[in-house]
């Protein structure tokens, strides 16, 4: 069988409070594959993700990162896998370069290389200038790039990205998917979250809907939509977490 | 150099690279308190006490100082670093990275001691320009500064991690930190106190920290060193094996 990217397995996360945010979560990316998880606030993408980072601790199931174990003997999974994540965590003591730089260290990459990976970043997502700048002092725009470009900076074979384009002008957003594509186009695997249908319809592979932390459907947006006798991804979407009310085609039937 | 190399020099090279930043307030203004205090007690009290112990007073006061900068130093340092990081979410970037718990612990671990170590060294050059500083016993002293640097070290670990709020932190250092170091004999030797005061500094941890500092310096304890070393030592194990346990299990730093 070929090794996935990301294999995800009966995954449970149950915190403290008693909440169950994931109940059983089955989950394949293949590689090189752009594959986009939707679902509403809360419905378990984040607590996926942090699960598969190692931010959040499993209470059942399993996670492999191209074959590497992602929660006991996590080094190889880590060193695989690069976060995007949803809220900027930005240190503030530092400065843009050295926030790439630093990232790089903690996942263990040579001094000269780190300064070479530091400059194409900068260069790519159009922060050279901004490098010896406090990351507090960067736009919001500037600080998605920034976060995006040191998810990048080890050379990560699978890509997360969490809600990436959230609270972002059109202008960056576009920027985002082009880069997004030209990563994916190179050969990184992305699971990207997101709340705008549209952006899972352009960039994504496979989408699957999550729900009360649990997959509800998984496809190809024509898949999904045709799975369910519907006529457009977003429809599909509310069919499965059970907002079909809301469905733009829908108002329109019982509109005179 | 290792991959596990690398990560751990620059984890630690965080630590330093953020109290190095905001130097006026993470070296300077304890260095600025500790020379208020030598004035203060030295020159003013000083003038009135004379010796105690047959010790000129500033040169008895002047050990603490430093073991009290060495160990408020570490304490602050990795209390208000590891807090921070979390407020700011940026503790991410390093929990998701390949890093071992034991790196982490070490990284935060040094990045404090090393603030101490510098405010203490600081001190210690300013105190020797002022006053003749001897240093009596350097076997003795040495160690006991790195157990005391590294056990402070620990607590302000402790702290961070378990804190949610600075308010947390504060509370630890304000209202058990400071009063302990200030009733540990600092200024005083407990050979002075009244009963029952006497005996209650005996409960004091932070008085036999003193004592194995003072004796370092100037040849003179109020305690047992041996046993003084082995507890300072038993405690700082297991506090470091309380904070490789919390690390591991991701206490307040893992969801």
């Amino acid at each position: 069988m070929r090794e996935q990217a990301l294999h995800i397995e009966d995954l449970e996360k149950r915190y403290p409070t008693g909440v169950e945010a994931l109940r059983g979560v089955s989950l394949d990316i293949a590689p090189g594959e752009l594959f986009g998880l939707l679902g509403p606030n809360g419905a378990g993408k984040s607590t996926l993700i942090h699960c598969t980072t190692g931010l959040a601790q499993p209470t059942g199931g399993a996670i492999r990162v191209f074959g590497h174990d992602a929660t006991g003997d996590y080094g190889d999974a880590r060193q695989a896998v690069g976060l995007a994540p949803q809220e900027p965590n930005l240190d503030w003591f530092l400065t843009v370069a050295e926030t790439l730089d630093y990232h790089a260290g903690y996942f263990g990459m040579p001094k000269a290389a780190r300064r070479e990976r530091t400059d194409e970043l900068l260069e790519t997502f159009s922060l050279t200038e901004k490098r010896d700048e406090r990351t507090r002092t960067l736009s919001g725009g500037m600080k998605r790039r920034l976060i995006l470009a040191r998810a990048m900076m080890h050379r990560p074979r699978l890509l997360i990205l969490d809600e990436p384009t959230a609270g972002v002008d059109v202008e960056l957003r576009l920027e985002l998917w082009h880069y997004v594509q030209r990563i994916n186009q190179e050969g990184t695997t992305i699971l990207l979250t997101t709340h705008y249908l549209e952006e899972a319809e352009q960039l994504c592979d496979r989408i699957a809907f999550i729900n009360e932390g649990q997959i509800v459907g998984r496809g190809t947006s024509a898949e999904l939509a045709a799975r369910y006798g519907v006529a457009s991804l977003e429809d599909a979407y509310l069919a499965l977490v059970g907002r079909k009310e809301l469905s733009r085609s829908h108002a329109e039937v019982i509109a005179p | 150099m290792s991959a596990a190399q690398i990560r751990f020099a620059t984890l630690w090279r965080r630590e330093v690279n953020r109290f190095m930043k905001i130097k006026k307030q993470t070296l300077g203004a304890p260095l600025l308190e500790t020379f208020l205090y030598i004035s203060v007690f030295g020159a003013a009290l000083g003038s009135r006490i004379k010796e105690l112990h047959g010790i000129e007073y500033v040169v008895f006061v002047i050990p603490g100082l430093i073991m009290m900068s060495f160990a408020i130093n570490s304490f602050a340092n990795n209390s208000s670093s590891i807090l921070q990081q979390k407020f700011q979410g940026a503790i991410q970037d390093q929990l998701s990275s390949p890093a071992s718990p034991l790196e982490l612990l070490l990284a935060f671990s040094f990045g404090g001691f090393m603030r101490g170590l510098i405010v203490a060294g600081l001190t210690f050059i300013a105190a020797s320009l002022l006053v003749d500083l001897p240093v009596d016993h350097i076997l003795v002293l040495v160690p006991s500064l790195f157990l005391v640097g590294f056990f402070f070290s620990q607590l302000g670990v402790l702290t961070g991690v378990r804190a949610e709020q600075f308010d947390d932190v504060a509370f630890v250092q304000t209202f058990v930190l400071t009063p302990l170091i200030f009733l540990g004999g600092v200024f005083y030797s407990a050979t002075l106190l009244p009963q029952p005061f006497e005996t209650l500094t005996h409960f004091n941890p932070i008085y036999y920290m003193i004592n194995l500092v003072r004796y370092g310096f100037v040849g003179f304890t109020e305690v047992s060193i041996p046993l003084s070393l082995l507890a300072l030592t038993a405690a700082t194990a297991v506090l470091f094996a309380v904070n490789l346990r919390l690390f591991a299990r991701g206490y307040k730093l893992r969801a």
